[in-house]
C-alpha cells in the first residue's frame, strides 16, 4: 500500500511543472528568509491565492517549498548580520555572527545548510511514520476528543507564544470571536452579519492572516523607518563543502538536535523560533568541555539551532494534518490552503487522500535535498540578497498583500477585512499582543464549538460528558496546566 | 418621628453618594492609572461586553444555542484582560523607537488604493498606487519607480490573470483587456 502511493507521489513530483513550483518556492523561500522582517508566514500567507487554481498537490509542493526555504535562509543573516531572517534563526545568532566576527561566515553558513538539511530530514522521516499510526488512533476520537484537541491548541498557543500568558489568551480568544461570524452551523442563524451577504460563509480567515502577517508588518516597519536597518554585506563567501572536521563534529548534535525539533514543532503553538531555543539549550547543557566554548563562535551551536528549528517544519505538519490542530502559525495558513481545495485535514484525510499526502511528505523530502544543494551552491549569492533595500520591497508586498486578499473570492470586500486585520494586528503588536494565537484562534473555534455543542447534543446537555471519556478529560487537563503552570511560576516569581 | 419627604430625598442620595464613593474605591484600587495603561485591554472589555449584549438576543436553541460559544469567548476576553488591566501588564513596546505617523500615511494609501480599486481596476490602481508608496518610501530614482509602477503591475496581471487564471477587478474601463494576450498557450 505505502509502496503503492510513494511511486504514485513520485509520478506526481515527476511532473516538470510540479518541479518548476517547488524549485521556485524554494527560490522565494530562500530570498524572504534572507532579508530581515520577511517571514515564512508572512511570504506564505500573500503568496496563497496564487495556488488556488492549481491541484492541491502542486499548491502543497509551491507553500512548503518556501517554508522551508525561509526557514534555511533566517539563518544567513542571522550569522552575517546578527539579525535573524525569520524569527526561527534567533537562536542561530548566539553562535553563528560571533564565527562571521572572526571571518568564519562562511564556514558558519556551510555548517547550517547541513544541519538545516538533517533536521528537515528527519523530521520529514517522522512525519511520515508517525502521522500514519497518530491518524489511526484519532480515528476513534468523537466530539468530546475533538473539543478537547482544540481547547488543548489554544490554551497550549497562548502559554508558549509571547510574554504575557493574558495577552496570548486574549489574542487567541478575539480569533474564536471573529470566527464565529456567519451562519451558525447548528441552526442556521446568521450570527454579527449585519445584513451583509459577504459575511454569512464568515470571515475568510486567510485576509485575516494576510492582514496580520504582512500589513501589520509593513505599517511596523514604516513605522520604525522604511530605510532603517539596511546593513551592508560585503564578506565574500567562498568553498562550496564544509571540511570532514567540520562534518564530524557537528553530525551527533544535528541527529539529536533534528529529533529533539521534530518532537517540539509537533506540540501546537511550538514553531521553530521555540524549537530553535530548546535545542541550543539542550546541545549547551550535554556538550560542555567544547573549544570555542558556545557564544563564542561554536559551530555546533548553529548546527543545534538550525536542526532543530528546520526539524520543527515537519513536525508542525504532524498534529496539522493528522488532527487538523495547526503545528504553528505557518501550518495554520496551510491548512487554509487545503480547505479552500475542499480538502480536510484530519484524520479522515489518510483514508481520503493518501496520495496527496505521500506527495507531500515524499515532495517535502525533495525540498530539503534541493535546499541542500542550492545552499550548497549558492550561499554567496543569498548572503547578498540582504543587501537589497527593504524600500523596494515592501511596496510590492503591500500589493501583493491587496491582490492576495481581493483574490480569495474575486471580491474587494475581503481587502477590507484584510486592512482591518492589518491595523488591529499592528496595535496589537504595539502592545504586546501575540498573533499566532489569534490565527490559530480562527482555525480552531468552529472545531471546538462545533465539537462542544456536538458533545453536548449527545449527553443531553450534561457537560460530564467530558470527564466520562478518559481521553477527553486527559487532554483538557493538560490544556488547564497548560494555563495554570505559567500563572503559578510567574506569582511564584513574585512573591 | 416621622420622616418628612425631603429627609427621604436626602436619605437615598446619600445612599447614592455611598454607592459612588464605594465604586470611586474599587477604581482607585484598580487605580485608573493601570486603566489608562492598558487602553487596549480596556477597548477589548467594551467590545466583548457589547458583543454579548448582541449575542444574548440571538434565538435559544436545543441546548446550546447560537449564543452560547460567543458569550463564552467574551467572557473568556473579558476576564482574561480583566486581569491586563488589573495587573497593569501592558506594556508599550519600542515606543520611543516608534513614530505612527508613517504607519498612518501607508494605511491611508491602502484605504485610497482600495477604493479605487473598483473604479480603475487592478492594473491602473496599482500603477497609481505604487509611486506613491515608491516615493513615500524615498526612492527617488525616476526610472526605477516607473519600472516597478509598469512593469510589476503588468507581470502580476500576466502571472494571475493570464497564467494561474485569478480573477481580478476589472474596473468600470477594463483598460487591462488591451494588454496583449500571451504569446504562448499555457495549459496544465
Amino acid at each position: 500500500m505505502v509502496v503503492e502511493y510513494i511511486s504514485q507521489a513520485l509520478v506526481n513530483l515527476a511532473d516538470p511543472f510540479v518541479l518548476l513550483l517547488m524549485v521556485g518556492g524554494i527560490f522565494l523561500g530562500i530570498l524572504m528568509g534572507s532579508i530581515p522582517g520577511m517571514t515564512a508566514t508572512m511570504t506564505i500567507a500573500v503568496l496563497l491565492s496564487f495556488t488556488f487554481t492549481m491541484e492541491p498537490s502542486q499548491g502543497m509542493i509551491l507553500l512548503l517549498g518556501i517554508y522551508g526555504g525561509a526557514v534555511y535562509a533566517g539563518s544567513i543573516p542571522a550569522i552575517l548580520i546578527r539579525t535573524p531572517g525569520t524569527p526561527s534563526a534567533a537562536a542561530t545568532i548566539f553562535d553563528g555572527h560571533p564565527l562571521s566576527q572572526k571571518g568564519e561566515a562562511g564556514r558558519a553558513i556551510r555548517v547550517s545548510t547541513i544541519a538545516s538539511f538533517v533536521g528537515g530530514i528527519i523530521s520529514v522521516l517522522a512525519l511520515m511514520f508517525f502521522s500514519p499510526v497518530i491518524a489511526d488512533a484519532a480515528l476513534r476520537f468523537r466530539s468530546p476528543e475533538f473539543f478537547a484537541l482544540a481547547f488543548f491548541g489554544l490554551t497550549i498557543i497562548a502559554s508558549v507564544s509571547g510574554d504575557s500568558l493574558t495577552k496570548g489568551m486574549v489574542s487567541g480568544l478575539l480569533g474564536m470571536l471573529v470566527a464565529t461570524v456567519g451562519i451558525d452551523p447548528v441552526t442556521g442563524f446568521h450570527r454579527f452579519t449585519f445584513d451583509l451577504p459577504e459575511l454569512l460563509t464568515g470571515v475568510e480567515f486567510i485576509a485575516v492572516m494576510i492582514g496580520l502577517f504582512g500589513i501589520a508588518e509593513g505599517l511596523r516597519k514604516y513605522s520604525q523607518g522604511i530605510n532603517s536597518g539596511n546593513d551592508r554585506v560585503d564578506q565574500e563567501i567562498t568553498g562550496v563543502f564544509p571540511s570532514l572536521s567540520d562534518l564530524r563534529s557537528i553530525a551527533p548534535v544535528s541527529v539529536g538536535s533534528g529529533v529533539l525539533g521534530s518532537f517540539i514543532g509537533a506540540i501546537p503553538g511550538a514553531g521553530g523560533d521555540i524549537a530553535a531555543f530548546i535545542t541550543y539549550n539542550e546541545a549547551t547543557r550535554w556538550l560542555k568541555d567544547t573549544v570555542p566554548s558556545f557564544g563564542e563562535g561554536n559551530i555546533r551551536g548553529v548546527a543545534a539551532a538550525e536542526s532543530g528549528n528546520n526539524a520543527s517544519t515537519g513536525g508542525a505538519l504532524i498534529p496539522t494534518l493528522t488532527l487538523g490542530i495547526p503545528g504553528d502559525s505557518v501550518s495554520a495558513i496551510l491548512i487554509g490552503a487545503l480547505l479552500v481545495h475542499d480538502v480536510n485535514p484530519g484524520p479522515g484525510l489518510y483514508q481520503e487522500e493518501p496520495v496527496l499526502l505521500y506527495t507531500i511528505f515524499v515532495g517535502f523530502l525533495l525540498i530539503y535535498v534541493f535546499i541542500l544543494i542550492f545552499g550548497m551552491l549558492g550561499a554567496n549569492y543569498w548572503a547578498r540578497l540582504i543587501n537589497i533595500p527593504k524600500s523596494h520591497i515592501w511596496p510590492v508586498i503591500l500589493v501583493l498583500c491587496v491582490i492576495g486578499a481581493i483574490a480569495l473570492r474575486g471580491n474587494v470586500f475581503d481587502a477590507w477585512i484584510m486592512l482591518g486585520a492589518g491595523v488591529l494586528g499592528y496595535v496589537m503588536r504595539l502592545r504586546g499582543y501575540p498573533l499566532a494565537p489569534m490565527v490559530l484562534g480562527l482555525i480552531l473555534a468552529p472545531i471546538a464549538e462545533e465539537n462542544l455543542r456536538r458533545s453536548l447534543v449527545l449527553s443531553g446537555g450534561s457537560p460530564t460528558i467530558f470527564l466520562t471519556s478518559p481521553i477527553a478529560l486527559v487532554i483538557i487537563l493538560l490544556g488547564l496546566g497548560a494555563i495554570a503552570l505559567p500563572a503559578v511560576r510567574s506569582i511564584r516569581a513574585n512573591a | 418621628m416621622f420622616i418628612t419627604y425631603d429627609c427621604l430625598v436626602s436619605y437615598h442620595e446619600a445612599e447614592e453618594i455611598m454607592v459612588i464613593q464605594k465604586v470611586g474605591a474599587v477604581l482607585d484600587r484598580i487605580g485608573l492609572e493601570s486603566v489608562r495603561s492598558s487602553p487596549l485591554s480596556v477597548f477589548f472589555i467594551l467590545f466583548s461586553a457589547v458583543v454579548i449584549f448582541f449575542a444574548s438576543q440571538f434565538p435559544s436553541g436545543d441546548g446550546v444555542g447560537p449564543s452560547f460559544f460567543p458569550i463564552a469567548v467574551s467572557l473568556g476576553i473579558i476576564f482574561f484582560a480583566g486581569i491586563d488591566v488589573l495587573t497593569g501588564s501592558e506594556t508599550e513596546l519600542e515606543i520611543s523607537e516608534f513614530d505612527f505617523r508613517p504607519a498612518a500615511v501607508v494605511t491611508a494609501f491602502l484605504v485610497g488604493y482600495v477604493l479605487l480599486m473598483p473604479l480603475l481596476g487592478f492594473l491602473v490602481s496599482t500603477m497609481l498606487f505604487m509611486p506613491v508608496v515608491l516615493y513615500y518610501s524615498d526612492i527617488r530614482s525616476k526610472l526605477l519607480v516607473a519600472a516597478l509602477s509598469i512593469g510589476f503591475p503588468v507581470a502580476l496581471f500576466y502571472i494571475f490573470g493570464r497564467i494561474f487564471l485569478v480573477r481580478l477587478p476589472e474596473g468600470v474601463i477594463p483598460v487591462s483587456r488591451l494588454l496583449p494576450q500571451l504569446p504562448l498557450v499555457v495549459t496544465f
